[in-house]
């Protein structure tokens, strides 16, 4: 009976360092599904893994996995494999004798061992690279390759350790494509921590956001942008819009004016942030209907433009504009589109601001 | 224009040195070639009648029968010795390596304990061997067998000598182990660990191979040592028959006048026999994948 | 006669505490394994030096008895008589003077060979650890003669033959740390406006400091505890306390005088171990 991962208030410190590496932390994974967990350094997220797969011990709090309890099984035995960021592929070994690694420790004869693990060697695409030794390939064919020795693992878990943040960009999105590849392929149930939210967006389906060793959120990829639930979300997923207002009725009133919001939520009532992402302000040019605003930056991000407009005293940031050529001191219309509205409980305290700021690493 | 990466490594040029750098280590080279080329050459020379104390340099391998017997004999317990105590070494090494690298108090403890003989000349580890295992040695006298007390020093099992050059060596070897264990080993083991393998299984597919190259290269280096040494096998040995070195410096001491060319011809034995054991190690390590 | 001497200390390497980790964490039995083994290593390091810490504060201390009978200094005095002071300032001036030219000439090897790589590279190292494939005794046969012949003095012969020997360990020690050493931080410093010699003595010197003692207390044990190349080559001009501890172990009777003799042997090399131990723990950037 399959009922996937479950992490129930784990709690780790570490000696020496100013706060819990983890701290009543919370999750459940359904069997199949690919979970992010995505945090800034230090935030907790390698311990986390390392804390799953058996490698640190929690000081409390359980893993259980299929609804067993694995706190008394050695990590050889949680059946979780683990890709870290670097490959650590066993160097006394040619390329086909580490991906047999997991079978030929059960006792699997050499033969189907090496077998077995050329159709993993296949699945990551490096097929004929078998007898190579791991120190003639490249970062990213070393990183298949340990996605390949963890694979044929068999894990219940493929717990992944930020394992594309040491390549370059071309070949992290390449193997974004082989991690979806082998998803369609073998249905693993993965755990994968990551600094980087695009990397997140892309190849998971459900994101678990950690700060200082608590989760702040864990929901859908589009959720998570789109239905922060409270400041430090918005701003940790890259939101910078922030309009302080009350909700009164479903209606987000402001400087900005009135705005109602999406009806598929409860809104709670009282004073409330509105929140929109810079990417879904639509900026339209001057005689268009909206509200009145004046650039006052413009910066290039490459094909994009950021803007950084003034409406009603508010500043805002948009990325995207139907002028043909916005220039700052333009006077220009917004749109706020209902559906890319939402709202949180207003500015945090002071403590709560203190944990965006950049932290120092922690041993993780 | 794309360049590999090894090239652009190359091409950016440093200010050219006055001296070419590979000439840096000239001064080191000569020193050692000096001694080791030097004193080869001339041993060589010796031992072939060559350059005799009186008389005409005549070429004979007269020194090399004049003691066939005894230098057969004595190749045999050298390597016998020597053999034997460099397996104890490795195996202790290796545990003691082990130990090491859990890191808890015992690790440190093993760790200040092995360190402690390395700087003590072997000369006065023979010597304090002979104090701990003599038959008015320190274990005589707590266990106070003093009859039945085994003839380890200078008796026919070589004990004392065995145990002088385990006890330095797998100090060596441990420490050796340790420190190339240390760097990487706990990266490997946590992975082999997540890929199933037990303890038995992270030392015998991971912790062994890893550390074979760093123990086939300190194990030679112990083994020529001790085949090699004199000093504690003439004081914690038997008068016959006599180890290589040991019937070597004899024969260099004794006032005969063919004795020099003999005792060099001993030498060159030596040296051959550790010259091989050099090369059977490089051509074991070659074949290891791990060995660059 | 070289020595066989570990590249490096462990505690530098042992820089992860494992003693919390998950894989490490073991059951009763385990634990108690682990203890009696490590206990009796350590006993196996250490038992060798027991008789000689009795030996030294022995006065009498006659056959059957396990324990001395009567405590005292007198064995210091026996071997003050002996020489010893002597011995100790031959060995002192030996291990120094060995370490003062191997030191040096090793990190030039080694330098070369590392940011130098030429068609002569592998003749040289080949060359440079060849003294740990061929026992002293061997070339010393061969160097009498030759150093007689070119006059070279004895005490001079016995550095010269024990710098060959002390070599590989200083070429392969600072072998290592160029290895591990970026030549982009020379070159930062050069673009940051430093002068040739500023780089030498602000960067380079600070960054390989470690390995560069590290290599000079090699050295200096290659010297310090060498007995056979002193023997054959010295012939008796320079006295070392190896060469006090054989004469006086060779006799009988002299065990308390043996004892003493090789306390002054291990004690320098030991101070200097826990010197360093004390210092490098305090230095927060000295790195192996």
């Amino acid at each position: 009976m399959r009922q996937g991962l479950v992490v129930q208030g784990l709690s780790k410190s570490f000696k020496g360092a100013p706060h819990p590496a983890l701290e009543e932390f919370s999750l459940s994974l359904a069997p199949g599904s690919c979970t992010a967990v995505l945090g800034p350094s230090g935030s907790g997220k390698s311990t986390l893994l390392r804390t799953v797969a058996g490698l640190e011990i929690p000081d409390r709090g359980s893993v259980l996995l299929d609804g067993q309890d694995l706190a008394t099984v050695r990590p050889e035995r949680r059946g979780m494999a683990m890709v870290f960021q670097r490959p650590l592929l066993f160097p006394h070994l040619n390329v086909l004798d580490n991906v047999a690694f997991a079978a030929r420790i059960r006792g699997v004869p050499r033969r189907r061992a090496r077998a077995d693990a050329e159709s993993f060697l296949e699945l990551v695409q490096m097929q004929g690279t078998g007898r190579r030794a791991v120190t003639g390939l490249s970062g990213g064919q070393q990183q298949r390759v340990a996605i390949a020795r963890g694979l044929a693992a068999r894990p219940a878990v493929l717990l992944l350790d930020e394992p594309f943040s040491a390549l370059d960009p071309e070949l992290r999105s390449a193997m974004h494509e082989l991690l979806s590849h082998v998803r369609e392929q073998l249905n693993p149930m993965v755990l994968m921590v990551t600094h980087d939210r695009d990397e997140a967006s892309a190849v998971a389906d459900q994101l678990a956001l950690i700060s200082e060793g608590t989760l702040l959120q864990h929901s859908s990829v589009e959720a998570m942008y789109t239905r922060p639930v409270s400041l430090q979300v918005s701003r940790l997923m890259g939101g910078t819009n922030e309009v302080p207002g009350t909700i009164r009725g479903g209606v987000h009133y402001s400087a900005l004016g009135a705005h109602a919001l999406p009806a598929d939520h409860p809104w709670a009532e009282g004073p409330a942030t509105l929140l929109i992402r810079p990417e879904r302000i639509i900026v339209l040019e001057d005689h268009n209907p909206g509200l009145p605003a004046v650039i006052t930056r413009i910066r290039a991000r490459g094909p994009r433009r950021l803007m950084t407009v003034e409406a009603a005293g508010v500043t805002l940031n948009a990325e995207e504009t139907t002028c043909p050529h916005p220039a700052p001191g333009d006077t220009v219309r917004l749109q706020l589109p209902t559906s890319a509205l939402a709202a949180v409980a207003p500015q945090p305290t002071a403590e709560t601001s203190a944990l965006i700021s950049p932290t120092p690493k922690v041993p993780a | 224009m794309f360049l590999p990466e090894t090239e652009v490594l190359i091409t950016r040029s440093r200010p050219k040195p006055r001296v070419p750098g590979a000439l840096l280590a000239v001064p080191a080279i000569v020193i050692v070639a000096f001694v080791v080329v030097g004193g080869s050459a001339m041993v060589t020379a010796q031992s072939l009648g060559l350059m005799p104390l009186v008389g005409r340099p005549e070429l004979s391998t007269a020194a090399y029968t004049a003691h066939g017997g005894d230098l057969l004999v004595g190749g045999g317990l050298s390597l016998a010795i020597a053999g034997t105590s460099t397996l104890l070494a490795c195996l202790i090494g290796f545990m003691a390596a082990l130990i090491m690298m859990q890191g808890r108090w015992c690790g440190k403890l093993v760790a200040a304990m092995s360190s402690l003989s390395i700087p003590l000349p072997h000369i006065v580890g023979a010597a304090a061997t002979g104090l701990l295992l003599a038959d008015s040695g320190l274990l005589a006298r707590v266990f106070g067998t003093a009859e039945r007390w085994p003839p380890l020093v200078g008796g026919p099992w070589w004990a004392a000598v065995i145990f002088e050059y385990a006890w330095k060596e797998s100090a060596f070897v441990g420490l050796v182990l340790a420190g190339t264990l240390a760097t990487r080993s706990v990266d490997y083991e946590e992975t082999a660990a997540l890929l199933g393998a037990g303890r038995l299984g992270r030392l015998r597919h991971v912790l062994l191979p890893l550390s074979l190259p760093a123990l086939m290269t300190s194990g030679t280096i112990a083994f020529i040592y001790s085949f090699g040494s004199y000093e504690v096998a003439w004081l914690l040995g038997r008068p016959y028959p006599e180890p290589l070195p040991v019937m070597a410096l004899r024969l260099y001491n004794s006032v005969t006048l063919t004795s020099r060319p003999e005792a060099a011809a001993v030498a060159v034995v030596t040296a051959a026999v550790s010259l091989c054991a050099v090369l059977m190690a490089l051509a074991f390590l070659r074949k290891i994948p791990l060995w660059r | 006669m070289a020595v066989t001497l570990p590249p490096g200390l462990p505690r530098e390497a042992l820089r992860k505490d494992a003693a919390r980790n998950g894989l490490t964490r073991s059951r009763a039995a385990g634990r108690i394994l682990r203890t009696a083994t490590a206990a009796a290593l350590a006993v196996w390091f250490v038992l060798p030096l027991v008789p000689l810490g009795l030996w030294v504060f022995a006065d009498r201390w006659s056959y059957p008895a396990p324990l001395p009978q009567h405590w005292g200094l007198e064995n210091v005095d026996s071997a003050l008589s002996r020489g010893a002071a002597t011995g100790f300032a031959g060995s002192l001036a030996l291990g120094l003077a060995v370490s003062a030219l191997a030191t040096p000439l090793g990190v030039l090897a080694a330098r070369s060979l590392a940011f130098h790589p030429s068609r002569w590279s592998a003749l040289f190292s080949a060359l440079l650890f060849a003294p740990l494939a061929l026992p002293a005794f061997v070339t010393v046969f061969g160097l009498n003669v030759l150093l007689v012949r070119l006059q070279v003095p004895s005490s001079a012969g016995v550095v010269l033959v024990l710098t060959a020997y002390a070599l590989p360990y200083t070429t392969y020690v600072m072998r290592l740390a160029f290895g591990a050493h970026d030549l982009g931080f020379e070159e930062e410093a050069c673009t940051l406006g430093a002068t040739r010699g500023q780089v030498f003595l602000r960067v380079q010197l600070p960054l390989i400091a470690p390995a560069l003692a590290r290599a000079a207390f090699l050295a200096f044990l290659v010297g310090w505890s060498d007995y056979l190349v002193t023997v054959l080559i010295g012939g008796g001009s320079l006295v070392t306390v190896p060469l006090l501890v054989a004469s006086a172990a060779a006799g009988t009777g002299n065990d308390g005088i043996v004892a003493v003799l090789s306390l002054i042997a291990l004690a320098p090399p030991l101070a200097l171990l826990l010197f360093a131990g004390m210092t490098g723990r305090r230095r927060p950037g000295a790195r192996p």
